[in-house]
């Protein structure tokens, strides 16, 4: 495997060629806070939290797409970066309804943890909070529309892992709302296996388990998963 | 456009399009129009904060360098020009609650 070193936060760092910035900061221990990506999954760079500067460039790039390249000066947390990301967590409390003491995902959800970090303790946004649909027809599971944040972690998990494509998104803009099959209600879809692969890799509260609090969120062997599907064949 | 136009009115019709035009992948982009219409809905009606300029200024530029595509970062260009060049108008809105050109609401709620 070819490598390729670049810079990280001063540091240099080898990664393989063709990984993206944030497997070569997360390979060093370097953190990158982020939010829409999981390891397995195609990268979406669709919540703009795991931005990072890169010398050279004159936007930030997301670490999560980028490919690492080699002689790259990368600066993870720069004070531009952190108050872009400190102002993204803030739009995405402002655009739906996370009242935290009221979720079943509350000291367990990603969102929670990542205002915690970047030291949000106010919205200076105004409130939107759309009164958006729950459904409960699922016989284990449940969705809330209102704690979405349209990460589509679910919409991927369901098609590249599970293979059922049982989730996809309807509408755009703020109007976007996830969907099961041709927007039914999620008990009544034909393709869901009931696996329970989307509510583990939901970030927030939005996918949940009926009657439990303490659902195991965030699926650590979900490159082993995709290796076995890989191996078996379409 | 001509000088009869209220530069905050036409700014908040072009945010207004792009809400509208954006599919809702990213985060600056999806939310960020929404805001920053609820923004300039506040400055022209008349009921903006003082400090409310400086936040609308604040998202556009988060909107230009972190947005996904061409539609967000291009989004807020008609508000920072027109904050460049007509900061007055914004400003009189802010302050007054009146709209110089006489084209807003917040004339029309006062009267």
């Amino acid at each position: 495997m070819k490598r390729v070193s670049l810079t990280i936060n001063g540091r240099t760092v080898i990664a393989r060629q063709g990984d993206s910035l944030l497997q070569a900061a997360r390979a060093c221990d370097i953190h990158i806070p982020n939010l829409c990506h999981l390891n397995g999954l195609t990268p979406l760079a669709g919540c703009r939290v795991c931005i990072v500067e890169v010398q050279g460039r004159p936007r930030p790039v997301p670490a999560c797409s980028s490919k690492a390249e080699h002689g790259m000066v990368v600066i993870t947390d720069s004070e531009r970066v952190r108050s872009a990301r400190r102002m993204i967590v803030e739009l995405l409390f402002a655009e739906r309804n996370h009242q935290c003491p009221v979720c079943v995902m509350n000291n367990n959800c990603e969102l929670q943890s990542l205002a915690k970090q970047l030291g949000i303790d106010h919205v200076r946004y105004t409130f939107i909070s759309p009164l958006a649909a729950v459904d409960i027809s699922q016989e284990r599971f449940g969705i809330d529309h209102n704690r979405c944040i349209l990460c589509r972690r679910c919409v991927r998990v369901c098609d590249e892992i599970e293979g059922a494509h049982t989730w996809d998104v309807s509408g755009r803009g703020v109007a976007s709302r996830v969907i099961s099959d041709l927007a039914e209600p999620w008990g009544a879809s034909s393709t869901c296996t009931g696996c329970g692969k989307c509510v583990q890799a939901c970030p927030t509260g939005a996918l949940f388990e009926k009657g439990i609090t303490t659902t195991r969120k965030g699926l650590t062997c979900l490159e082993r998963l995709l290796k076995w599907r890989r191996r078996r064949g379409p | 456009m001509n000088d009869k136009r209220c530069m905050p009115d036409v700014a908040h019709f072009f945010m207004r399009f792009c809400q509208d035009e954006s599919c809702g992948k990213c985060v600056p982009c999806r939310t960020g129009t929404q805001q920053a219409a609820c923004l300039l809905a506040r400055i022209t009606s008349g009921a903006a904060e003082p400090g409310d300029l400086d936040q609308l200024e604040e998202l556009c530029h988060l909107m230009r360098d972190c947005s996904l595509c061409g539609l967000g970062m291009a989004a807020p260009n008609p508000v920072l020009s027109t904050l460049h060049w007509f900061r007055d108008e914004y400003e009189a809105h802010i302050r007054t609650g009146h709209c110089p050109s006489g084209v807003c609401s917040c004339d029309e709620d006062a009267a």
